[in-house]
């Protein structure tokens, strides 16, 4: 029963690598913003160099996914395992690069200190992200569809916190417009942290489809 | 039919026997006494014989053989109390009674094991660190329960799952990979961010053995001692910060009289006046420095007795007395009559008063006077100090006790403080259960209190090191 021993090596060494993957983006997800609220510059400079090991991971799962595809012929569940996994990777990789992107606002705004007030509420955001996060790998660990469509159920939560930081960062800017520049960066750095929320559903959506076939837009 | 059937039931062998028995007695009886009885007679006397005969067989072999098959099922299914009670003294006896023996040793060696087992079980168990059974392909085949307190994960949950999928840490994978690779030990310290941000130490051994690859994990957490590792560092660093200011300055007015070569002797003055005073701030650091690893090391051995608060006044006296008179600033000591002795660390309570009357002294002009009082206050007794020097503004009030706090650097710099006076005061009557407070009107003067229980504390309070504010 060789070829069907190694199929299924070669689609739990995808499960393993995705996990991986995914302990690399959570891990950058919480130093980027940690970088940010304490504007470390180098922390947040590691956080860049990083990204280039996910990329790189990301690369080598697809191709291991592609393979599977194209000499396994995978059937059913199966298939499905391996499509899902591109679509996770793709999610995870957008991740990686917002993450990026924060980073890049933090050396930015480097130089000064934190003014806004709101800058209060963008950790909190960035905690109930970093569960989502959490909670759409676990349940791709264990196939879990109530907990993929709960995680996705937070993402209103993170929708309503970003207006909010949004409208005070411009009531700010209003207010005091010496902090203009400052107050852009957070715009940008808030907006950031909500298409990482985006794509953690994306993830919840790939396992939900992993597991019952189904579509579904959850966003 | 019936007859056959049950000779069927019966078997072959025992009505074999039992015809061939017959034959026997019915042979032996036609030998000898043929002319003493007639055949029926003979047929008779066989039967009965040889049904006599086989009924004694029966009940003395085969039902105590039968005893000891069913009791050796018995045991053989698991219920090791069971034992044959046939105390015959003949073969069968023996039989019995040796597996009887069998049985208890068996019982006693199964109990042994047993016990062991538990044993290393209620180890593992108790343990506070993870511990992890990985075989060679990395999956997880024996967890402990501290993994369910550590990182919130059911112990069930574990077993058969690689580590990866249970705690998802790219580091912590990448090190399991290797000591799989290398087959030696690797000692690493992780960050697992999940359920809440810690540093762990990740010891993880390739198994020796009889057993076919495989490794140990182990993960302690030291998120604590790192903690304390950077508050320390960063005292440290303060503390450089704190020793370079006045050298920096000493330095520039040094070379400053070296390549000026002035021959103003008021400049001279001048310059030499500031080099003396900045040099006994530093030297001031250095004595509470000192104090500070002298505490610190009094910390770990304490010593607990009751001491006189008026020995105590008279030790401040004497140290400080002549800074006193420098100044012409009078101390006094107010002691309430029969007041209780204090419970505590004798010199570390006089250091602390120590600590206080020279900041008072510092603070109060010429001709001022120092008032120590001494009373009880319900389950308290109270030591205050009171000066009518300068007094402290009330926003500057609540963090006069921390460490290196400055009220405006500009006054205090000229006052040869070191910022870690008051700082050692607290900790010391923290450490000794109690708690200090301060009074202050600007222009008027200030009042030091520190408050000590009376009751020797039940629970020493713990001894919490000065670097953790």
């Amino acid at each position: 029963m060789a070829p069907r021993h190694n199929f299924d090596k070669q689609l739990k060494e995808i499960q393993q690598d995705i996990l991986r993957l995914g302990s690399l983006v959570e891990q950058a997800l919480y130093d980027s913003v940690q970088a940010l609220i304490s504007l470390d510059v180098a922390a947040a400079g590691q956080v860049i160099m990083k990204d280039e090991l996910i990329d790189q991971l990301c690369l080598e799962i697809e191709e291991k996914c592609v393979w599977v595809i194209a000499t396994q012929q995978p059937m059913a569940g199966d298939l499905r395992m391996a499509v899902a996994g591109i679509k996770i990777i793709i999610s995870l990789e957008r991740m990686g690069d917002h993450c990026v992107d924060i980073s890049r606002a933090t050396m930015c705004l480097s130089g000064g200190a934190l003014t806004a007030h709101s800058v209060e509420y963008i950790p909190e955001m960035a905690d109930i992200v970093q569960q989502m996060v959490k909670d759409g790998l676990d349940a791709y660990v264990t196939r879990n569809v109530e907990k993929a469509k709960a995680m996705c159920a937070m993402d209103d939560l993170v929708d309503f916190i970003y207006n909010r930081i949004f409208r005070e960062l411009i009531a700010c800017v209003k207010e005091h417009p010496v902090h203009a520049y400052q107050m852009a960066y957070l715009l940008y750095v808030n907006r950031y942290i909500e298409r990482i929320a985006d794509h953690a559903t994306n993830i919840g959506e790939a396992v939900i489809y992993l597991v019952t076939g189904e579509r579904r837009e959850l966003n | 039919m019936r007859v056959w059937s049950v000779l069927e039931g019966i078997g072959w062998r025992p009505v074999a026997s039992y015809f061939f028995m017959l034959l026997v007695f019915f042979t032996l009886l036609k030998l000898y006494a043929v002319d003493k009885i007639t055949i029926g007679v003979m047929v008779a006397i066989s039967l009965l014989f040889s049904a006599f005969l086989a009924l004694v067989l029966y009940k003395r072999v085969i039902v105590p053989l039968n005893e000891v098959i069913e009791a050796a099922r018995d045991i053989a299914r698991g219920n090791l109390s069971r034992r044959i009670n046939i105390i015959s003294q003949d073969e069968i006896g023996d039989l019995a009674k040796s597996i009887n023996d069998m049985a208890d040793r068996l019982r006693h060696t199964i109990g042994e094991i047993t016990a062991e087992k538990d044993r290393a079980q209620a180890m593992l168990d108790s343990m506070s660190d993870v511990v992890l059974a990985l075989d060679r392909k990395g999956r997880i085949i024996m967890v402990n329960p501290a993994v369910e307190t550590t990182f919130g994960i059911p112990q069930v949950d574990c077993v058969g799952r690689s580590v990866v999928e249970v705690i998802r840490n790219f580091d912590l994978d990448m090190v399991l990979q290797r000591v799989q690779a290398t087959n030696s030990q690797l000692i690493r310290e992780v960050a697992i961010i999940s359920p809440e941000p810690r540093i762990f130490i990740l010891r993880a051994t390739p198994l020796v053995g009889n057993t076919k690859g495989g490794m140990v994990v182990l993960l302690r957490d030291i998120s604590e001692r790192k903690r304390m590792e950077q508050m320390r560092s960063e005292f440290m660093s303060n503390v450089s910060h704190e020793l370079r200011t006045p050298l920096t300055s000493i330095q520039g007015f040094v070379e400053t009289l070296q390549d000026n070569g002035t021959e103003d002797p008021q400049m001279i003055r001048h310059f030499l006046g500031i080099i003396a005073a900045e040099t006994a701030r530093l030297s001031n650091l250095v004595d509470d420095l000192l104090d500070l690893s002298r505490i610190e090391e009094r910390r770990v051995v304490r010593r607990w007795q009751r001491e006189d608060i008026g020995t105590l006044v008279d030790q401040v006296l004497t140290v400080c007395g002549s800074r006193a008179d420098d100044k012409q600033i009078a101390i006094k000591a107010s002691l309430q009559p029969r007041l209780p002795r204090l419970f505590g660390d004798p010199d570390l309570l006089a250091q602390v008063l120590i600590n206080l009357v020279d900041n008072a002294i510092r603070y109060t002009s010429a001709g001022g006077t120092i008032t120590i009082s001494g009373l009880v206050e319900g389950d308290e007794i109270r030591i205050d100090v009171a000066d009518n020097g300068a007094g402290i503004p009330a926003e500057n009030l609540p963090r006069i006790f921390e460490r290196f706090y400055r009220v405006e650097k500009a006054r205090t710099r000229g006052m040869g403080g070191t910022g870690l006076g008051l700082a050692i005061v607290k900790h010391i009557i923290k450490g000794h259960g109690g708690r200090v407070d301060v009074k202050s009107v600007v222009g008027k003067g200030t009042v030091f209190s520190i408050f000590l229980p009376l009751e020797i504390p039940v629970t020493l309070p713990a001894a919490e090191s000065f670097y953790l504010h």
